[in-house]
């Protein structure tokens, strides 16, 4: 097989987007278990309701992609403070089957009103790029995907900054390291709990709205990407935020070249055999959990 | 006096087809004794283990494919379709199960979890063996010293002996000694191992047990449906298992028999659309956990409890 450098580097372009945005996905998995010690089911549903948030918004803008994505993750942020106070609230820090249990209740919930309401008809997102792309060379990327990759990188940077600097994310921090200490210097878990659900949210929505362009928007969506997040925060080591961001674009590259040159079962495969080899070879994942670090 | 009661109601189930001549009863009669023997095999994870596995579902598919292919590409008999199903399963919940329950059950939950989104896909994926999204029709009916079940009444038979045997041995596993090491394990894994027990071949083998058993089940189950597809492993399997083990109660046995039975019957009542059915399944999944953590059988158990101390003052 000769190998195309143009089809290659095209691969690792589109891989790295990709890869950036199953860890906006996988980052904010990690946030609410550092946090909670939960793993939150509906959280694919919550990027699917970013998407369509973006499909019913973009009209309405007149197709402005800014201002969309701002109300897509504006919405997703409400619904995730809606989740933690009618369920997640209700939940102790040790009931881990449980909280799997409620969200995929919830998860079903969701999905099916939508598919009952909106059907399971695929969209196509229309913005104001279009099918506009920059060219470098003979490559060719769409302005959506360079735009979803950007913005994930700077959420990457607002993360980092709001997790290092400010109290808010210096007590999402401290509750991951050690509850008890955390609650001896007066941080109050609850409210922790709720602003890392509240964020790990809008980082979804922030990933469903800059998906929406790239992929059809179903209500099947979220499924089929949170199950690659799944195993990522796994790879990761659970709750360690930047070995998700890393696990996930190496994913998103492999996955791509993979699926290049291979049938695409394989590429389906990839994410479940380097999850299993990992946990034969480092139980605690790539980059080993000590509390939540952000550097 | 349980054990009586549970013989008789088999045997009144054995007769159903002598009772009706509805295919359509009978029909919902299959579906409740294999939903009843998926769920009772989750219980042996999830109920007895404390392990919650979401790769029932991954078995019940690979199970049925294992089976169709075994008859169909490859001229076997239906009933050794089952027990490769059953050898199938056995073997890659050792191979998922060893590296994963070496860490905790956090990283269990999310690998099976992982595991079953995985064979839907390579299921739809891999064309040259599944066939893709198009499946596999017109499974034969199975048969046996030159007697076919060739009807749905016949067919209800082979469904009614299956699931009693798995029920019968799956009570006899977890009322023996080792049924009680797994509660022992899942309530206190620490001082399992302060006995001189280590847990890890315990759970690993009720791993693979259960997982042979949902295979089997869902052999048996694909050529009841005579098609399978990617949408036998559609999520609401695993669903309507978990409903039925959650609703019964987690680690009672009969609980869950005596759900499995009544919830099968229940898709059956709320025959409102496809997506309403699921709305409500989610509601109830989420109520339950928040009304009844237990169980049924767990909210009698308590109440039984309390009339007793009541009883006492």
């Amino acid at each position: 097989m000769t190998v195309d450098a143009v089809y290659l580097l095209q691969l690792t372009l589109n891989g790295i987007t990709l890869g950036l945005l199953y860890a906006l996905i996988a980052v904010g998995l990690s946030l609410i278990f550092g946090v909670m010690e939960i793993i939150n089911f509906a959280h694919g549903e919550l990027l699917m309701l970013g998407a369509f948030a973006m499909v019913f918004a973009l009209p309405v803008m007149g197709l402005l992609y800014w201002p969309a994505m701002a109300v897509a993750i504006l919405a997703t942020m409400f619904a995730g403070l809606l989740i933690y106070d009618v369920l997640l609230a209700r939940l102790k820090t040790d009931e881990f089957e449980r909280s799997i249990l409620i969200t995929l209740g919830l998860s079903i919930i969701i999905i099916h009103t939508m598919q009952y309401i909106f059907t399971a008809t695929p969209r196509l997102v229309d913005t104001q790029y279009g099918f506009d792309g920059v060219d470098i060379g003979s490559i060719r990327i769409t302005w959506t995907r360079v735009i979803g990759a950007g913005a994930a990188l700077v959420a990457f940077g607002g993360l980092y900054a709001v997790l290092r600097y400010t109290q808010f994310g210096r007590a999402m921090r401290a509750i991951a390291q050690n509850r008890e200490a955390a609650l001896m210097v007066g941080i109050r878990p609850r409210v922790v709990a709720r602003n890392a659900v509240v964020l790990a949210a809008g980082l979804c929505g922030l990933a469903g709205a800059a998906i929406s362009p790239i992929q059809l928007v179903t209500p099947y969506m979220g499924q089929f990407l949170i199950f690659k997040a799944f195993a990522l925060v796994i790879i990761g080591g659970l709750g360690n935020i930047p070995g998700a961001i890393v696990a996930a674009v190496a994913l998103g590259l492999i996955e791509n070249w993979i699926g290049g040159f291979f049938e695409i079962a394989w590429q389906e495969a990839a994410v479940f055999v380097i999850m299993i080899v990992v946990l034969f070879l480092r139980p605690d994942g790539l980059f080993k959990r000590g509390g939540m670090r952000v550097g | 006096m349980k054990l009586v009661v549970a013989l008789a109601a088999a045997l009144l189930l054995a007769a159903l087809p002598l009772l009706t001549t509805s295919n359509y009863i009978m029909g919902v009669g299959i579906s409740a004794l294999i939903f009843t023997v998926a769920a009772a095999a989750l219980n042996l994870i999830y109920g007895y283990t404390g392990l919650l596995s979401f790769a029932q579902l991954a078995f019940w598919g690979i199970g049925g494919y294992a089976t169709a292919l075994t008859v169909v590409t490859f001229g076997g008999t239906f009933w050794w379709g089952l027990v490769w199903a059953a050898l199938i399963n056995a073997v890659v919940a050792l191979v998922v199960g060893y590296p994963t329950l070496r860490t905790n059950r956090h990283a269990f939950v999310i690998v099976t979890l992982t595991f079953s989104l995985l064979a839907t896909l390579i299921a739809r994926d891999w064309v040259d063996l599944t066939r893709g999204a198009l499946g596999i029709p017109n499974l034969p009916r199975p048969t046996a010293f030159g007697f076919e079940f060739g009807t749905t009444g016949r067919f209800y038979w082979v469904a009614w002996a299956f699931s009693v045997a798995m029920l019968a041995f799956l009570y006899a596993l977890c009322t023996s000694r080792i049924g009680r090491t797994l509660i022992a394990i899942k309530q206190n894994e620490p001082l399992v191992r302060a006995q001189g027990i280590s847990p890890m071949p315990y759970k690993l083998a009720s791993f693979a047990l259960s997982a042979a058993i949902t295979g089997a089940a869902g052999g048996v189950y694909c050529f009841h449906l005579g098609i399978i597809d990617p949408l036998f492993l559609d999520f609401y399997y695993m669903q309507t298992f978990l409903i039925i083990v959650i609703i019964g109660g987690t680690g009672s046995f009969w609980g869950v028999v005596v759900a499995g039975v009544a919830l099968s019957a229940l898709p059956e009542v709320l025959r409102f659309s496809a997506d309403f059915r699921m709305i409500i399944y989610g509601l109830i999944l989420v109520v339950a956990m928040f009304v009844m953590p237990s169980g049924v059988a767990g909210w009698l158990r308590e109440r039984r409890r309390g009339r007793r101390r009541g009883g006492a003052q």
